[in-house]
């Protein structure tokens, strides 16, 4: 231990001033960006009265749990139980992360490292909609799943998730990195095409595949937008749309602020947890190591 | 049993209607050791690619054994291919990578684990057979490349520049291994390099290529003392042949001689034959001579060149002296190392013309 605490300090010596001012400036801004993480938990304890106390703070002094029997005793009023909601939510993520880490994959792949024609095209269209703001094809979106017949079904939910061009472009910029003589050796050694793919390029590839998938589950998981559009029955919907529904139009209003608090919290809570699973593989470079 | 035939192969790359490879004609015999050799960009991965199956044939045909292959996958042509940049599998340890092939071809589990502990144990990787690649030195991991090809028993072996990323010392240890693997294994094996020594050292013939085009197809031996042309004279041999540009001329005494501006050299009477057969007389030609062929003068001699000696390198045993002589380019010849020779002064020294060569000034073809 003594050691590694002498290790610790002799990089920090070994700094020069340059490198030791972006290391505070670092922590500055690390700190900062941790902020809203704090207020979110602290905000779900405050009572009342310091939910509304100006100026906010963001650390609660008498913590209670009473913002939480309110919003159990909001969700208890629901036609439809909290735990659908919960379902469909868990369900929808958990299909979301598999399909849009896997149609990404599956595009990105040829994009890569197969030369067909057109190629350019097909990547140029997937990076031109990179662009798009979401509220643009919100329109085109209804239509597509309207005419598909697909609405207020598992599936109309998951479909406008699945085309994630983000994911595509990383994991496509991931796979340019792969040699060419890996999957050459791959195809040698008597693996098909779908082999290659499964067996050398996702494992090299597993730290863009780690990001994707927790995109994919932050999107899935905070979206209200294909409840509202495409669901009309209610059990049909997700958690956060439920929870929008609680906490909407609260902005002059002092009812209900607590539960608003706590369902913040429920709704970020997974995300934390996703996130945290996956950090290591998405930190982690990738050692082209057998490769010199 | 797998000889290959290459029947007229052409690479076109569709963007180009200029060919990477024209007219690739040969047999490889089965169990040789063959070697592709030349500069870079001279084909020669290229044919060996299109072997592999890596790579689309243009035109013409190569037959594996009696098979066609044209079109058949890599993974159908029972070959095994080591990468210049090793190629192993990051996210598999060192044994993994050695059983994938094995394993793709749904052998039983055990057979699996004895072929790769056998490779392993014949390349000295026991001890390392948990490790990821990225914890092995450049020399394990090339050994583990050749496990990974080995352990399929493959008809025939591909090699791309093998040796390449080793430092010098490495690799001359991997080229002994190299050479007791094609014994022990008793295959085919086709190998690119870059390096005439390599080239030299292992093969049973060589193919040296030049843009695209077979320049010759020999024995060590015979590249070295008949090559086909100036740049196979100038490929192979370290440090390179001298060449020399001049006349044929026939001597008053009725001999022929070779005549530059600044000397003449007689030659011998076979040489002389074979000059005059070919009608050589009073015609531009390229004469050429290893360093190896050139002594400081002796007791007695008639064909004396004088040269400036200019400067030396030392290489241990031997000592390569530059000399001018009046040509575009400085005379190299090899003498002992305790020689010494005084800058700009006057050398004289004597090809041993019983082992010239000549080549026509233009082609570069040699005269035989």
């Amino acid at each position: 231990m003594r050691l590694r605490l002498w290790r610790r300090a002799s990089r920090l010596h070994a700094m020069d001033g340059f490198q030791k001012v972006l290391l505070l400036l670092m922590i500055v801004l690390s700190v900062f960006m941790l902020l809203p993480i704090v207020y979110i938990f602290n905000h779900a304890f405050k009572p009342y009265h310091e939910l509304f106390v100006y100026p906010p703070t963001f650390f609660v002094k008498e913590p209670v749990l009473q913002n939480w029997n309110e919003l159990v005793a909001v969700t208890a009023r629901s036609t439809v139980p909290m735990v659908r909601y919960l379902f469909n939510s868990v369900f929808i993520s958990g299909l979301a992360v598999l399909l849009v880490t896997a149609a990404s994959a599956l595009c990105a792949y040829p994009l890569a490292k197969h030369r067909f024609p057109g190629y350019k095209l097909v990547f140029a269209a997937i990076i031109l909609t990179l662009m798009f703001a979401p509220e643009v094809v919100q329109i085109p979106r209804y239509l597509v799943v309207s005419q598909l017949g697909i609405m207020n079904t598992y599936f109309g939910h998951l479909l406008p998730l699945m085309a994630m061009p983000i994911g595509v472009f990383l994991l496509k910029q991931f796979m340019d990195q792969i040699p060419n003589a890996l999957l050459e050796a791959a195809r040698i050694d008597g693996a098909n095409e779908f082999t290659v793919f499964l067996r050398i390029v996702i494992p090299v590839c597993k730290p863009a595949v780690a990001t994707i998938a927790i995109l994919a589950f932050q999107s899935s998981w905070g979206n209200t937008e294909s409840s509202a559009l495409f669901m009309m029955d209610e059990e049909m919907k997700s958690f956060a749309f439920y929870l929008s529904t609680l906490t909407n139009n609260l902005a002059n209003n002092v009812a209900m602020q607590g539960a608003a608090a706590v369902a913040a919290l429920i709704l970020f809570v997974p995300n934390l947890i996703v996130f945290v699973i996956l950090q290591g593989k998405v930190i982690a470079t990738m050692a082209h190591s057998g490769i010199k | 049993m797998a000889t290959i035939l290459i029947n007229h192969v052409y690479k076109r790359y569709s963007s180009s209607k200029h060919a990477v490879v024209s007219d690739f004609h040969m047999e490889i015999k089965d169990k040789e050791f063959l070697v592709f050799v030349g500069p870079s960009g001279c084909g020669k991965s290229t044919t060996l690619r299109m072997i592999a199956g890596l790579e689309e044939i243009s035109e013409g045909e190569v037959y594996i054994g009696d098979r066609l292959v044209n079109d058949l996958p890599p993974k159908d042509r029972d070959i095994a291919m080591v990468f210049q940049n090793y190629a192993l599998y990051p996210n598999m340890s060192v044994f993994e990578n050695i059983a994938f092939g094995l394993r793709l071809r749904k052998l039983p589990r055990h057979e699996i684990d004895q072929s790769v502990r056998r490779a392993a144990r014949a390349l000295e990787l026991d001890a390392y057979l948990d490790r990821k690649p990225s914890q092995l030195s450049g020399g394990q991991r090339q050994r583990v490349a050749l496990g990974r090809a080995i352990v399929r028993s493959p008809q025939v072996f591909l090699m791309d520049e093998p040796l390449s990323n080793l430092d010098a010392k490495l690799r001359v240890q991997m080229r002994m291994e190299i050479i007791k693997l094609h014994k022990t294994l008793g295959v085919t094996f086709v190998y690119v390099t870059h390096d005439q020594v390599e080239a030299m050292t292992m093969a049973d013939r060589i193919v040296v290529m030049k843009d695209g085009l077979i320049q010759q197809i020999d024995t060590p031996e015979a590249v070295y003392s008949t090559p086909a042309n100036t740049f196979v004279a100038g490929f192979i041999g370290s440090p390179q042949m001298n060449f020399i540009e001049g006349r044929i001329q026939k001597e008053p005494t009725g001999r022929l001689a070779f005549h530059t501006s600044r000397f003449a050299i007689p030659l011998p009477q076979d040489i002389a034959a074979m000059l005059e057969r070919h009608g050589l007389i009073d015609k531009r030609v390229t004469l050429g001579i290893r360093p190896e062929n050139i002594s400081l003068e002796g007791l007695y001699s008639d064909a004396v060149i004088t040269g400036i000696f200019k400067l030396d390198e030392l290489m241990g045993a031997d000592r390569y002296l530059h000399l001018e002589i009046g040509q575009e380019r400085l005379l190299v010849l090899r003498v002992q190392a305790h020689i010494r020779a005084v800058e700009d002064e006057p050398l004289r020294i004597v090809p041993d013309m019983s082992k010239a060569l000549f080549f026509h000034p233009d082609t570069g073809v040699r005269f035989a």
